[in-house]
């Protein structure tokens, strides 16, 4: 039983000049499912695609195919104000910069009440109640002082608390935190780590939880979705998929990461390549010009994502090749 | 100034400070505005003439229209402050009423010209598509309209000629222009976060354009109002000099229309010249020193760094260096 | 302002030379005091890390070694050495000299600093022959070859910055600061906003150029982790003062101060048992209004009422950097009691 499910969502831009010929694909054919109570980590680098995910899935663009279903009703292409007002009320966004996610010239308790107001959560009356209970969850407290100041007033840790508060105000089944502790410093990013693990286990909220790094990824998730050139390259549980990667890329990305625990690393595969295949991207793997397993068929054929394991899947002809029939 | 640039992204309102001065709470944006020299003096030159405006029936010794011959064409005077017309009205009474229609006439063709910028502009970037679309088509209808042909034409036709007809009939030809510009900075404001958010809160439009954008683009809009505003008094003065306002009025240009018809000036006296002239130049000035002031507080850097010798040592000490640790900064 | 007991021990590095030597340096930002009686060494060919977190004065510390500072920051107390030569109080001219040929710098996203309008290899020439004499073509040629240096074709000379990803721009910059083979390269966050594949790409291009011109490096990140990896030694600032420096082993495993215990802490591992973590509760303080005595004690888990006499000392004294073990030196109340 899932909160979300996305299936075949694409996304592609227009770009280059007047004629506009030339497209991105940001999003191609993803698939995957958020199911309550679980943190689903996406991760990837920047312009992997990631962030369009999370901004498609809250309704702020629109797919260019694919759908996204939620209670088992297509939503992506609603128009009625009073449907897309049901989905914004179960399907709630956190971005990533905190100062920038809070209009600078309003009040904390502006920004916490207007969601309530929208949609009718509590009478009017209960209102500034509500608000305070909200702040107090998100360990803001006291709730009264904090609702008074405005943006620039707090640290950003303490913004991106409130940013969380207003997702909760509507009690929404799925969360989607698009790098919410990137630009905070390190100390202050496990708590708001904990705080969304505690949301998940006590409210049962479905979080996709998007961010580059890995280390933050397996600390709060249950399963994870790798995305590279705007495609998912590898999924399962978190656990599963860092211990033992299918995909090439996943293996690089686990190199990668500065590990404290391996102060000798060994030299990665350092080859040079696009860092983003997506702009009219041809036939075949998109990770084929970095890959150090490339074979003939690569360049030819896109690999589908193939289940090599139980719950593990990966968009590889090496690795993970599809059965043959 | 960054006003003529619609693509220059100008950083956010300042935040609302709750200010003290002395032990008088003073609204941000006012503090602001009052500490910045250029918008303090400007603000101070204009409240002066809404002041004089306000009093001038209590200070005006004569009925403007009142004419009498043989009080004709005299230098100022104590009894005449700033002298007669060649008909013996008395100039300083025509220069204090006229400043009510100056700046009734400034406010009006401005609260018109950038609320109907403002509505639009912002509503077309924040909406996009469609709406978007059809107010580009109309802003650039209005765009190519030549003003001042447009002014001289419909003055013409018009029957009356009264304040509020000038109003918006000036405000028309002003909107389009400002309605640009605030599209451009609505536009780059949209694509912030917490657009986007609300956006995701369930916000509908109209609360997001007056609740969220406009909010933060006060000082844009002020400026906007300030620029209206003085454009229509200038324009207004200068259709009345040509002889196109309603000569029975009391204002700045038809006090400068009759000086000009009646060749004072050729005959050696300045003063039906002068006055109004100054006058309008005064309010004008007030009004681009606020709007200077204005920019500057909206923009910290178009802001003159007081320690004047300080930069100067910087910049020795650093030469290109800092030049290049200016850039990246 | 909380006096100092007694004086700090000064630094001393495990290398043969010490190239860099800030001997109490202290920078104030308007009134605001932004770096407070710092002393670090840096000696020939090492990698020295600068960890903490934002508004610890790191930043700072690494302009006021190039003297770029901007007003309203200005130096106001202690000495910057190089090899010995005090460069606080020089002329502008011998700055002028002194910079980029002997100390370089990689700014924070020094890569969007890149004039858009200039080809890359023109802002290279341009950069040479601002500190050296030395004719176009010379410049030029030189640009291509430092290029290649950094992994990039020389072939890229001819382009403009945007044609460039954001990795590679980097490089250009990386480039740019060892144009004139200095002896020590600052580098501020140079991979921040990169992701981690370049990110190893570039370190391992750094440490690569190291070893082959024996330039010294002040690494300077909020990202303890990575100098784990790739530092020699590391110090630790919080609040504008320095709380611990040590070599990067023995950090990674036995760190003394408590910041910088929860710190690492705050990483969470990405293989190994899973645990849930704590953080550090609090935020940075506000430097127009520091706490009194040591400047982390509002958030340290060991400040307390249960000990009135070390309670006392660690809300009225500010700690004092003080060697535990060789090349190991904390500032902490706590550490001074139980022996150094």
């Amino acid at each position: 039983m899932s909160a979300l499910e996305v299936r075949d969502l694409s996304k592609r831009f227009p770009i280059g000049g007047a004629l506009r010929r030339s497209q991105v694909h940001a999003v191609e054919d993803v698939s995957f499912a958020l199911r309550p109570g679980t943190i689903t980590a996406l991760v990837g680098e920047s312009g992997s695609g990631k962030t369009t995910v999370a901004r498609l899935l809250a309704r702020l663009y629109d797919p260019t195919s694919g759908s996204v279903l939620f209670d088992g009703d297509d939503v992506s292409r609603v128009r009625r104000r009073r449907d897309v007002l049901r989905y914004r009320s179960q399907v709630q966004i956190i971005f990533q910069d905190p100062f920038g996610s809070l209009n600078p010239v309003k009040t904390i308790r502006h920004h916490v009440e207007r969601p309530l107001r929208i949609h009718r959560i509590v009478p009017p009356d209960r209102v500034e109640e509500r608000a305070h209970e909200l702040l107090r969850t998100v360990g803001l407290v006291p709730p009264e002082e904090i609702a008074t100041k405005y943006p620039h007033e707090l640290s950003g840790g303490q913004r991106q608390r409130v940013a969380i508060a207003r997702a909760l105000a509507v009690e929404p089944k799925v969360v989607l935190a698009d790098e919410p502790t990137s630009m905070l410093d390190v100390s202050i990013r496990i708590g708001i780590l904990n705080l969304m693990v505690r949301l998940k286990e006590e409210r049962g909220i479905a979080f996709l939880y998007v961010t580059h790094d890995l280390a933050s990824a397996r600390y709060v998730a249950d399963d994870i979705l790798v995305m590279y050139a705007g495609q998912i390259v590898e999924r399962g549980p978190i656990e599963e998929v860092l211990a033992e990667p299918l995909h090439p890329y996943t293996r690089l990305l686990l190199a990668a990461v500065p590990d404290p625990a391996k102060r000798d690393a060994e030299r990665i595969e350092a080859r040079k390549g696009l860092a983003s295949a997506a702009v009219d991207p041809p036939e075949g793997c998109r990770f084929v010009s970095r890959c150090p397993l490339a074979i003939d068929v690569c360049s030819r054929v896109t690999p589908a994502l193939v289940e090599a394991r139980p719950g593990q899947a990966a968009r590889c002809h090496v690795t993970a090749p599809a059965p043959s029939t | 100034m960054s006003q003529l640039d619609p693509t220059v992204e100008l950083p956010l309102a300042a935040p609302p400070r709750r200010a003290v001065r002395g032990r008088v709470r003073v609204p941000g944006w006012l503090a602001l505005l009052l500490r910045n020299r250029k918008s303090r003096l400007g603000l101070a030159m204009v409240l002066f003439m809404v002041v004089v405006a306000l009093i001038a029936p209590l200070i005006s010794v004569a009925h403007p229209n009142d004419f009498n011959l043989l009080a004709a064409r005299q230098a100022p005077s104590w009894h005449h402050l700033f002298g007669t017309t060649d008909q013996g009205s008395d100039i300083f009474s025509q220069v204090v009423l006229g400043a009510r229609r100056s700046l009734l006439l400034g406010v009006l063709a401005g609260v018109i010209a950038t609320g109907l910028a403002a509505i639009l502009g912002i509503t077309a970037a924040y909406s996009g598509g469609l709406v978007d679309e059809g107010v580009n088509v109309l802003t650039n209808v209005f765009l190519t309209i030549p003003p001042i042909p447009l002014l001289v034409v419909v003055s013409g036709y018009l029957k009356s000629r009264g304040l509020m007809t000038m109003a918006v009939v000036l405000a028309l030809v002003l909107w389009a222009f400002e309605a640009r510009i605030l599209r451009g900075q609505a536009l780059s404001l949209s694509k912030r976060d917490f657009i986007l958010a609300a956006k995701a809160s369930g916000e509908s439009t109209p609360r997001i354009v007056f609740g969220e954008l406009m909010p933060n683009m006060i000082s844009r809009i002020a400026a906007a109002f300030v620029l209206v505003f003085y454009i229509a008094l200038l324009t207004d003065a200068g259709l009345e000099f040509l002889g196109l306002g309603d000569m029975s009025k009391t204002s700045w240009g038809v006090t400068l229309y009759w000086a000009q018809t009646n060749s004072t000036v050729l005959q050696g006296e300045w003063w039906p010249f002068f006055f109004p002239g100054a006058a309008l130049a005064f309010t004008v000035l007030g009004l681009v020193l606020l709007l200077a002031g204005i920019d500057e507080v909206s923009n910290p850097r178009l802001r003159t760094e007081r320690p004047a010798r300080r930069r100067w040592m910087a910049a020795l000490v650093g030469g290109r260096w800092v030049a290049r640790a200016e850039a990246s900064a | 302002m909380t006096a100092l007991a007694e004086e700090p021990v000064v630094e001393r590095t495990a290398a043969e030379r010490t190239l860099l030597e800030l001997r109490g340096l202290a920078v104030d930002y308007g009134s605001v005091r932004a770096v407070d009686g710092v002393d670090l060494a840096i000696g020939e060919g090492e990698v020295l890390g600068l960890a903490g977190e934002s508004g610890c004065g790191k930043t700072t510390v690494a302009n006021a070694v190039l003297q770029i500072l901007r007003p309203p920051a200005r130096i106001v107390g202690g000495s910057v050495l190089y090899r010995g030569q005090d460069l606080v109080g020089k002329k502008p001219e011998e700055l002028r000299r002194f910079r980029w040929r002997n100390v370089s710098m990689v700014m924070q996203s020094a890569m969007n600093a890149l004039n858009p309008v200039m080809r890359v290899g023109d802002q290279f020439v341009d950069a040479m022959r601002a500190h050296e004499r030395i004719d176009r073509r010379r410049a030029a040629v030189r640009a291509g070859e430092l290029l290649e240096l950094v992994g990039i074709d020389r072939r890229r000379v001819r382009a403009y910055p945007h044609e460039l990803s954001g990795g590679m721009r980097q490089r250009v910059i990386i480039a740019m600061a060892l144009s004139l083979n200095p002896d020590l390269v600052i580098m501020d966050e140079p991979t921040t906003a990169l992701d981690v594949v370049v990110q190893r790409e570039i370190l391992q291009q750094v440490e690569a150029l190291r070893r082959d011109f024996g330039f010294a490096v002040l690494f300077i990140t909020h990202d303890l982790s990575l100098l784990l990896e790739f530092a020699d030694r590391i110090a630790i600032m919080y609040a504008g003062e320095l709380v611990e420096t040590a070599p990067a082993e023995r950090l990674a495993t036995g760190s003394r101060h408590p910041y910088t215990q929860r710190l690492l802490q705050s990483f969470p591992p990405l293989s190994g048992p899973l645990e849930r973590l704590t953080g550090i509760p609090g935020s940075p303080p506000d430097l127009r209004d520091p706490p009194s005595g040591c400047r982390f004690h509002p958030r340290c888990p060991h400040c307390g009422p249960e000990r009135p006499e070390l309670y006392a000392r660690q809300t009225t004294e500010r700690p004092v950097l003080r060697e535990v073990e060789r090349g190991h030196r904390v500032a902490c109340h706590l550490v001074e009691e139980k022996g150094a």
